[in-house]
């Protein structure tokens, strides 16, 4: 589930105001743990996902997990 | 689920089943798929089907006494497609020389056939082509038997020569003068390994085997004349074609009788309704055989017998092109899987469960019984999608919550005292029925959770209506019957919905429920039939209507009935009867009363698959060109999203007069959340005169959000009150990301399964909404 967010600007962690960095995530749903890399603050670990990946790969995961 | 039990349903489906025509060929000619190539003037293609089924198919093509005619369904509208003739003009336009086919070796077994007329010459080209060693042995000085008889302009006597040289060029042996009797039989049967008799006549009498031909347990079996005792070739050439088969198992030693039911003649299963085809007399021959022209015009007369009335009717099966029998297969093997991807889920979660397919299915079979037990049967072991029906059970939670739900006796005499001073307002009927008050509840109005939503003005009218006009005292009942629980499969929770209702019921001392909602009765009537209900509708033809002058312009409409009231015929009476009175005319829709159709959100499908929801939708509101008329609020909202011009009965019954009712624009899933709310509120207030409840959300924040934005909201299925809780978490924790470059905030919150996103920035003291959107994806942040 490698992302690489389209959203060609910069966001910035607002609590911590720090870029955010490529890091590897763990995600979970129903029985499935796994880890991506996904962008997230170094500090306090804000995980940022965009509509892309919302609505796009992860959609589809989440779809192929329920009909596991 | 009890699976052997759910393929027997569906075996019991006959859409797969032969037509007649098929069914009564002895050779079981593939008489649609015939006809079809011939429609398409694919001579050649229907000549190989003929090939491939009729033992020397040019000659039987030619004098076959076609026992598939009189029984073609188009005989009862304008008379049996011409089999025959369209068999001889296949000939004439489709044949081809045949491929070379090299001979098997000889290798299997010798076999003698006695009799080289029709049957024994079948037996003997069917052997002889599966590598057996075939001997004929004919009294006569000539092959062909009864053929000969048949020798005229049909049946040329160069064509007969022909096909029987193309036997002796199989270099099949041939004894001609050789006659067989019962004693030369003997030795044949103690020489070969399997004896065929296919002689019209047999010095004495002999039993045989129905199914295999075989006499007792010997190597003999027979065939043609004795055994058909009429001179009908295409069963002379089948008799023998089955003797072949039996000789064939028997020297292979397998079973002889495994699977041959449908061997020969055989009643085919399978209905037609023809009654809705227009009547079109047979196509005349302009010469000896028709012409290409007139072949394809006859072949286009055949109606291609199949059951398909449930696929007509509906538009998932249809779209998911699925037969009961093949659905079932389907749900079979989705059901057994145990590791790997459930394909069939999507499909199951569907289906509206209407019910019309058992209305159309000549054998009553219900896929809405079945999809109903398959889903239970999901939800138990944990393999149902939960995004499928996620929103519609948190909208069910939200309306028995205390945002919604309430249940109130009717205002007593005593509270109610102060109105009754009031000369004008003593003469309402409202004020009249609360001064007959009697204390106990007779009646229980419950209007159920989404004409609350879409139709918040109108409930406390009907509740005063109510009042005023039915005998004995109505209290009021908010909630949701549950009917969200029973169609995704949850058991669980709509028992424990229905224990709640019961519980009130109970209390109350067991009232009647008056219903206005179609699914709330078919809920009541399908999990609590001891609580006696009543229809809104029902009431108003026996109270009388409340307004007088209602009708805005009389107009012909057209009733789409809620297919939750499928067997309810008193109720379709009720709101036709209302309609007139009206004023209104009514124009009947096709599939209409027990035979209606689902509006697309039955079953959920709504949730589950919107596109198999506007197909649903879009079939619909094509079927009449007039303005519809329903009675479930669901049913006005799919239709009027649709932009189908669409009046909900009570916006007949209730006319506003500022607001154009037919085209009334739905509420958002977040309005109806307020609306219900803003019920309970009015209710609370007007009726009963207590202090409205406090507002569960305080709305500090004002925001903008745009059309299209909204639009996101609703196909998403985020509300409001997702967006408020994530923008105060934000707002509160510093809890976001920010840009820079564009001054967006991006925020997001889980709330229970599903995490929200909005990304917005601030307009002065507002906040512009620029996207939401959520996955239920769970990010575990370390």
């Amino acid at each position: 589930m490698k992302h690489e967010s389209n959203d060609k600007t910069k966001w910035l962690c607002d609590k911590c105001q720090r870029e955010l960095e490529l890091a590897k995530v763990k995600v979970r749903y129903m029985e499935g743990n796994f880890e991506v890399d996904l962008m997230k603050c170094p500090t306090c670990n804000q995980v940022f996902i965009d509509e892309a990946l919302a609505l796009g790969k992860m959609k589809e995961v989440e779809e192929g997990l329920e009909d596991k | 689920m009890n699976l052997d039990k759910l393929l027997e349903t569906g075996d019991r489906c006959i859409h797969k089943e032969p037509p007649a025509c098929t069914a009564q060929c002895p050779v079981h000619l593939e008489i649609i798929d015939f006809l079809s190539e011939i429609e398409k003037g694919n001579f050649q293609d229907a000549y190989k089907l003929m090939e491939k089924r009729i033992p020397f198919h040019k000659i039987i093509g030619r004098i076959c006494d076609h026992p598939c005619e009189a029984p073609c369904e188009r005989s009862k509208a304008g008379g049996s497609i011409q089999i025959s003739d369209l068999e001889k003009a296949v000939l004439e336009y489709g044949a081809y020389k045949p491929k070379k086919v090299w001979p098997l070796p000889k290798n299997k077994g010798r076999v003698a056939i006695v009799g080289g007329g029709l049957s024994g010459l079948t037996v003997a080209v069917d052997l002889d082509k599966k590598g057996y060693i075939v001997t004929i042995f004919e009294a006569t000085n000539r092959l062909g038997g009864q053929l000969w008889n048949f020798v005229g302009d049909a049946l040329t006597e160069e064509l007969l020569q022909e096909e029987l040289q193309a036997i002796k060029d199989k270099k099949i042996a041939i004894h001609l003068e050789t006659f067989v009797d019962k004693n030369s039989l003997t030795e044949l049967l103690s020489e070969y390994d399997a004896v065929y008799l296919g002689t019209s006549k047999w010095e004495e009498p002999i039993t045989w085997n129905p199914i295999t031909f075989q006499v007792g347990s010997s190597t003999l079996f027979v065939g043609g004349g004795l055994v058909n005792e009429t001179d009908s070739v295409i069963f002379s050439v089948s008799s023998g074609r089955r003797a072949a088969i039996s000789i064939e198992r028997y020297l292979s030693k397998v079973s002889l009788t495994d699977s041959r039911e449908r061997e020969g003649v055989f009643e085919t299963v399978l209905r037609f309704d023809i009654s809705n085809k227009a009547s079109l007399p047979a196509i005349e021959k302009s010469g000896v055989i028709y012409s290409r022209e007139e072949a394809i015009d006859e072949a286009k007369r055949c109606v291609k017998c199949q059951c398909r009335k449930c696929i007509e009717g509906c538009a998932h099966l249809r779209k998911y092109e699925m037969s009961p029998d093949a659905y079932i297969r389907q749900i079979n093997h989705n059901e057994r899987i145990i590791l790997g991807t459930h394909y069939a889920n999507k499909m199951i979660n569907s289906c509206t469960e209407c019910g019309l397919c058992k209305e159309e299915c000549f054998l009553d079979i219900s896929m809405k019984a079945v999809i109903q037990e398959t889903r239970e049967s999901m939800t138990e072991r944990g393999e149902m999608p939960v995004s499928a029906h996620d929103f519609a059970l948190k909208d069910m939670a939200f309306s028995n919550s205390s945002r919604f739900s309430l249940v109130r006796k009717q205002p007593s005499k005593e509270e109610s005292k102060d109105l009754f001073y009031y000369p004008l307002i003593s003469f309402s009927d409202y004020v009249k029925g609360l001064y007959k008050g009697t204390g106990k509840t007779e009646y229980l109005f419950y209007p159920g959770c989404q004409l609350p939503a879409a139709y918040p003005d109108d409930i406390k009218s009907i509740y005063e209506y109510l009042v005023g006009h039915v005998a004995g005292d109505v209290g009021i009942y908010l909630g949701c019957c549950g009917a969200p629980a029973d169609w995704a499969g949850r058991k669980d929770l709509i028992n424990e919905n229905i224990e709640a209702i019961k519980k009130v019921w109970e209390e109350m001392k067991r009232p009647t429920f008056i219903l206005a909602c179609s699914s709330c009765i078919r809920v009541f009537e399908k999990y609590c039939p001891e609580i006696k209900v009543e229809s809104l509708w029902d009431i108003y033809i026996r109270e009388g209507l409340p307004n007088k002058d209602h009708i805005k312009t009389s107009q012909t409409l057209s009733i789409h009935d809620a297919c939750a009231t499928r067997e309810n015929s008193d109720l379709h009476e009720s709101v036709r009867k209302i309609v007139s009175k009206l004023g209104y005319g009514i124009e009947e829709l096709e599939y209409s009363k027990e035979k209606t159709k689902c509006c697309g959100y039955g079953g959920l499908v709504y949730f589950a698959n919107r596109e198999q929801c506007d197909a649903f939708v879009s079939e619909r509101i094509g079927e009449s060109e007039n303005d519809l008329l329903v009675y479930c609020s669901m049913c006005k909202d799919l239709f009027v999203s649709g932009g189908k011009r669409t009046y909900h009965l009570l916006d007949l019954i209730y006319p506003k007069d500022n607001i154009e009712a037919a085209t009334r624009k739905t509420p958002t899933l977040s309005e109806r959340h307020q609306n219900r709310s803003q019920v309970k509120q009015i209710l609370l207030k007007e009726i009963w005169r207590e202090d409205p409840m406090e507002e569960l959300m305080a709305e500090d924040y004002t925001l903008i959000i745009h059309e299209d934005v909204q639009k996101s909201m609703e196909n998403r299925y985020i509300l409001m009150e997702d967006i408020l809780m994530v923008l105060k978490n934000a707002e509160e924790k510093n809890e976001r990301f920010c840009n820079p470059e564009t001054g967006d905030y991006l925020a997001k919150l889980r709330r229970e399964n599903v995490t929200y996103w909005v990304k917005y920035s601030n307009e002065g003291e507002a906040f512009l909404i620029k996207s939401v959107y959520s996955h239920r994806m769970e990010i575990v942040e370390e």
